[in-house]
């Protein structure tokens, strides 16, 4: 193995961390210093990843980094150590990107805004310690990384800290994920009294021989609840509605690309590779159960919303629930199309969280209900935001349709395979959360970009071209990932969940080979993704454009004479009198602004479900003690349902 | 050369754009007529809705002052192509779909939808108030049907499935045509009985077929969703409206009356023209003749109650291999 | 009687948590929060408890097979979950100072311009 190479995984958790500080050294300064400080960490960080690319993802090799040499002494693993598989690859791969993005949108995007060395500080911070988490082996270092990770996330929520309810939120994320943080460490705790070592590897190895040890059972509930926390899975989603409606956008990128994405990482690497108890009916039931409730109860939650980063909040937490959906089902396709979404889930999203944060850049407002008609000043955010509603909304053929198509297909497999209701009815929930997304971006592209412009907005102006690159960086991820879904499974997908399905290699690689057989891990692996070859978007888009096409043409020969007579016209804008024939349609009343839009618009839907619609509102009731109940109840269940049924 | 050609002709012909402009003519052709003589009217001629087209073609289009232009003229392009596109995955008339492998049961549904979504789109371009109402109705429909829509495609995907199949390609068209082909239309099953019967209330609402038509509600909100529309953009969503009366009645015959053949091909097409023309006058000239238009809650509430009991019926029978 | 460390660590998160959730008052609730941590140190350090072991500080050459000492991994885990702890009350309490001055109040239940 490359010994060069070895070193990456630390260099660039590394980078980052004392990017951090120099950032606080030489910021104060000069600008052009603290940004290029930020800019040559994020690019390392980015450049470090993507040469693992090779060895780890194409070649299937392990690295292994053991900190201070301290390698493991007859079985035992003393030392703290970073394991880099194909799954977590896929992760820092994930991060690093999202990270890459948000920091060169908030050169831009920051600068009204003042101490911006600190907000670069914790911005790196928090970098590295999402980095670290999903890159290390150890799992004590993991509840480290999470520790800094939340407070350093808390810390950038409250960032504009004289921002309507930016306090209240930080302090809100700050005290219920607590909860999630003690969880994960009473956790470790429980593990460590029976196992004696906080290596992931050791401790994988070492489970099955303790059969069923209520103390070790205990220990995953915990653990599971800790991460699922970290993932804002149900109940502790109005969290991150919170803290995503407050913070600066590139913020709200990294909490819901980023910070998600390591309760997604820490799920599966606890279900598939610590535990391996995925083929066990319960633990079905309970991961798909979270993902499912999340997905349904978040996607109708964002109905009632009048914010708009309120409203991509909820809908963060309903795509997440569908990674998790995809992770429950214990298929090697539903862990594929789990990773394929939660891969899409930070591209578009992240997309979107842009958009808002561009149009709140020009016009200072979130508010659905009081927006309108920017698409004829801010044209091109127009095209980015709709590239991103339409591959949240899973319309083919961007890259959300093809991984939620994988995720009906798990699920309706794993359903078909056992005869099971519980998976069709999953199965059926994705397919509406699918429509009632949809909706819902209906709903903020008609209240926001198109229909008529209040007067206060008439002088807005598009966002400054630095700004829009890393929003057509992740547009352009969008359309790629979602026209070539094969090359991404081949590539990306299919090394990933044979990591995820192989425990028994990485432990061998961190412990010493044989040390998986002398405990009894039979090697796993996934020789192909069962996936049927019934999509194929390129083909279709081939189609499309052959069709437009041939419309076209057809329309122009083949039309009557008096078409080619026929004239467009519409109004010019400067003119003194504007004519009255390209005034909007009012039954021959005289036109007036009249913007159709806001938090209501779905008025038919919304009617039948208002007992619904008012529970659900008067259960996010912002006060953080019932939050906090909420989390200890769902705990509690997980706990007991655990004990008693394991 | 060849493979060029063949493409050619199935997009441009057969069951492309020609074939699929002709039938939708055809049927919505037929439907004014029988609606007409249920009310004692004599009718428009067949080819009215034709030369409806035709004159929309020629007229000024006007862009209203609020409209993004851009937008406002793509929208009903790229939702007649994606329409159209649905065509050649469909294995009609007991052949072979034109592009088998490139969609299935899951890409079709999407499909239909991102038809709906262009419509919407586009009415949220033109900026109007009237088109606002429009498109919220229109959304709700959609929400309103897809329940039972997706109870239906899942009973038919796990009917075709026998105990040791694979599980590779369960909600292919391919598959489901096949099966018919072996085991006789999927409509004399009983168990899937309910599911057809929900499929057909499916069907008017999808096209935004009186009484279902909510979000074009002519009298209560000026043609909602097309309310600025004008000129060749009006024309061609209306081209949308008479196709998409074709394909849903098509992909009606593909779930429930296919493997019906006579082995010569023109005149399976043929009797595949005359379900459509059946499943049309069942699901749309009736319903339109007898009732009036619903509000757009009793729409939702409609199909998340009744149809949507009779689809869940169907998938619970057949789940247990009923 | 293995399990009274795990009694009483879990009964000292279990009043941090009632205190967490009963308690309307924000630097109460923080003290709840507070708890749970000293709750979970104690948990920790406990499960590395050896009866009869001597504290583990060997020089490599005093380290032999027959050295009984307790186990020192959670002592070095509590020591950096009682740092972490520390910061977090102090993060806590800085939100909460700035807070009241912009709310005016430390009632959770007036604290709740974000919800629903």
């Amino acid at each position: 193995m490359n010994t060069f190479l070895n070193n990456f995984p630390i260099l660039a958790i590394m980078i980052l961390f004392v990017g951090a500080f120099v950032t606080s050294l030489v910021g104060r300064r000069s600008a052009l210093a603290r940004n290029g400080v930020v800019l040559v960490s994020m690019t390392a960080a980015l450049a470090m990843m993507l040469a693992l690319v090779k060895p780890v993802l194409l070649d299937g090799q392990i690295i292994t980094y053991w900190l201070g040499n301290w390698e493991p002494v007859e079985g035992w693993a003393f030392g703290i150590c970073l394991e880099v598989d194909a799954l977590s690859l896929f992760f820092g791969l994930i991060v690093t990107v999202a990270v890459f993005v948000s920091g060169v949108y908030s050169f831009t995007y920051m600068n009204h805004d003042d101490s911006l060395v600190n907000y670069y500080t914790l911005f790196l911070m928090l970098s590295g310690s999402v980095l670290g988490l999903v890159l290390s082996g150890d799992l004590f270092n993991i509840f480290v990384m999470v520790e800094i990770m939340t407070f350093t996330a808390v810390a950038l929520t409250a960032f504009r800290n004289t921002y309507e309810g930016a306090l209240e939120g930080a302090l809100k994320y700050l005290v219920v994920g607590s909860l999630g943080s003690t969880s994960l460490l009473v956790g470790i705790a429980m593990l460590y009294s029976q196992l004696h070592t906080l290596n992931l590897a050791q401790i994988s190895a070492l489970i099955p021989g303790q059969g069923a040890n209520p103390v070790i059972i205990a220990a995953f509930a915990f653990l599971f609840m800790g991460f699922a926390t970290k993932a804002f899975l149900f109940p502790f989603q109005p969290l991150a509605a919170d803290a995503h409606a407050v913070a600066p956008a590139s913020i709200s990128l990294m909490i819901s690309g980023v910070l998600t994405k390591c309760g997604v990482y820490g799920i599966i690497r606890l279900c598939y590779v610590l535990y391996e108890n995925l083929n066990q009916p319960l633990v079905q039931y309970l991961v798909t159960g979270f993902g499912a409730v999340s997905m349904f109860i978040c996607v109708t939650m964002a109905f009632n919303q009048h914010n708009f980063k309120r409203l991509l909040a909820f809908h963060s937490i309903s795509q997440v629930g569908y990674v998790i959906t995809a992770v429950g089902l214990g298929s090697a396709l539903g862990v594929s199309a789990g990773l394929y979404h939660a891969m899409n889930h930070t591209i578009f999203k992240g997309l979107l969280f842009l958009t808002a944060g561009a149009v709140q850049h020009q016009t200072g407002s979130l508010d659905l209900d009081s927006l309108g008609g920017l698409s004829k000043r801010m044209p091109r955010t127009t095209l980015l935001f709709l590239i991103g509603a339409a591959s949240i909304s899973g319309l083919p053929p961007f890259n959300g349709f093809a991984s939620k198509w994988m995720i009906y297909q798990a699920a309706f497999q794993r359903g078909a395979a056992t005869g099971n209701f519980f998976f069709l009815f999953v199965c059926i929930v994705a397919l509406i959360t699918s429509v009632l997304t949809l909706a819902s971006f209906i709903k903020v592209a008609q209240s926001v970009f198109f229909g008529q412009l209040p007067e206060q907005y008439k002088e807005v102006k598009e966002v400054p071209l630095a700004m829009r690159i890393p929003m057509w960086i992740l547009a352009v991820l969008c359309i790629v990932t979602g026209l070539f879904p094969t090359q991404v499974q081949n590539y990306l997908l299919l090394p990933a969940t044979s990591a995820a399905f192989n425990a028994a290699n990485y432990i061998d690689q961190a412990m010493g080979l044989g040390y998986a057989a002398a405990h009894g891990i039979a090697t796993g692996g996934v020789a192909g993704l069962m996936v049927s070859d019934c999509w194929n978007p390129t083909s279709w888009l081939m189609l499309l454009f052959c069709i437009t096409c041939a419309v076209a043409i057809v329309a122009l020969l083949a039309s009557p004479n008096d078409l080619k007579d026929a004239h467009i016209s519409s109004c010019d804008e400067q003119a003194e009198v504007l004519d009255a024939k390209y005034e909007s349609f009012f039954s021959g009343e005289e036109s007036v602004y009249s913007q159709v839009g806001g938090s209501d618009l779905f008025w038919g839907f919304k009617h039948n479900w208002r007992k619904y619609f008012s529970y659900m509102h008067d259960w996010h009731s912002g006060i953080v003690n019932d939050y906090t109940l909420y989390g200890v109840v769902a705990i509690a269940f997980v706990l007991l349902a655990c004990i008693i049924l394991l | 050369m060849n493979v060029l050609l063949s493409s050619l002709f199935h997009v441009l012909i057969f069951p492309g754009l020609l074939f699929c402009v002709v039938m939708g003519v055809l049927l919505s052709g037929l439907d004014r007529i029988w609606v007409a003589r249920m009310q004692r009217r004599v009718g428009p001629p067949l080819l009215q809705s034709w030369y409806d087209f035709l004159k929309c073609c020629g007229k000024e289009t006007i862009v209203p002052r609020h409209a993004k232009k851009a937008v406002y003229f793509a929208a009903p392009v790229v939702g007649f192509a994606a329409l159209i596109s649905i065509s050649l995955f469909l294995p009609i008339a007991g052949g072979k779909p034109a592009y088998s492998g490139t969609a299935d049961l899951v890409v079709i549904l999407y499909l239909l939808t991102l038809v709906s979504v262009c419509t919407i789109v586009g009415a949220s371009a033109s900026g109007s108030p009237f088109a606002g109402v429009g498109l919220s109705r229109e959304m709700v429909a959609m929400i309103s049907y897809e329940l039972p829509f997706v109870l239906v495609i899942l009973a038919v995907s796990r009917a075709i499935l026998a105990p040791g199949d694979s599980l590779n390609n369960i909600f292919s068209l391919q598959a489901i045509a096949d099966y018919q082909a072996a085991n006789g239309p999927l409509i004399t099953r009983w168990a899937l009985i309910p599911a057809a019967i929900a499929m057909l209330f499916v069907i008017p609402c999808e096209v935004g077929m009186h009484p279902f038509d909510v979000a074009e509600a002519e009298t209560e909100i000026c043609e909602g969703t097309l309310a600025e529309y004008s000129g060749p953009p009006l024309a061609v969503f209306r081209l949308t409206h008479m196709v998409k009366m074709f394909i849903m009645t098509a992909l009606f015959c593909v779930l429930f009356l296919g493997g019906i053949t006579t082995g010569i091909a023109v005149l399976d097409v043929i009797l595949f023209v005359l379900f459509c023309l059946i499943l049309t006058f069942l699901t749309m000239s009736l319903p339109h003749g007898a009732c009036a238009r619903f509000k757009v809650e009793q729409v939702f509430k409609f199909y998340w109650t009744v149809v949507a009991g009779l689809a869940a019926l169907s998938l619970i029978l057949v789940w247990l291999g009923l | 009687m293995m399990a009274v460390n795990y009694i009483g660590s879990f009964a000292l998160i279990a009043l941090g948590l009632y205190c967490m959730v009963a308690k309307h008052n924000l630097i109460k609730v923080i003290i709840g929060m507070g708890l749970v941590d000293y709750g979970t140190n104690l948990l920790i350090v406990s499960v590395g408890f050896n009866p009869g072991g001597t504290a583990p500080i060997f020089t490599i050459a005093e380290l032999t097979r027959e050295s009984f000492f307790v186990d020192p991994v959670p002592q070095a885990l509590t020591l950096t979950s009682i740092v972490i702890g520390a910061c977090m009350t102090a993060m806590s309490l800085s939100l909460v100072i700035k807070l009241r001055e912009q709310y005016g109040t430390l009632d959770t239940r007036k604290i709740r311009r974000l919800n629903g």
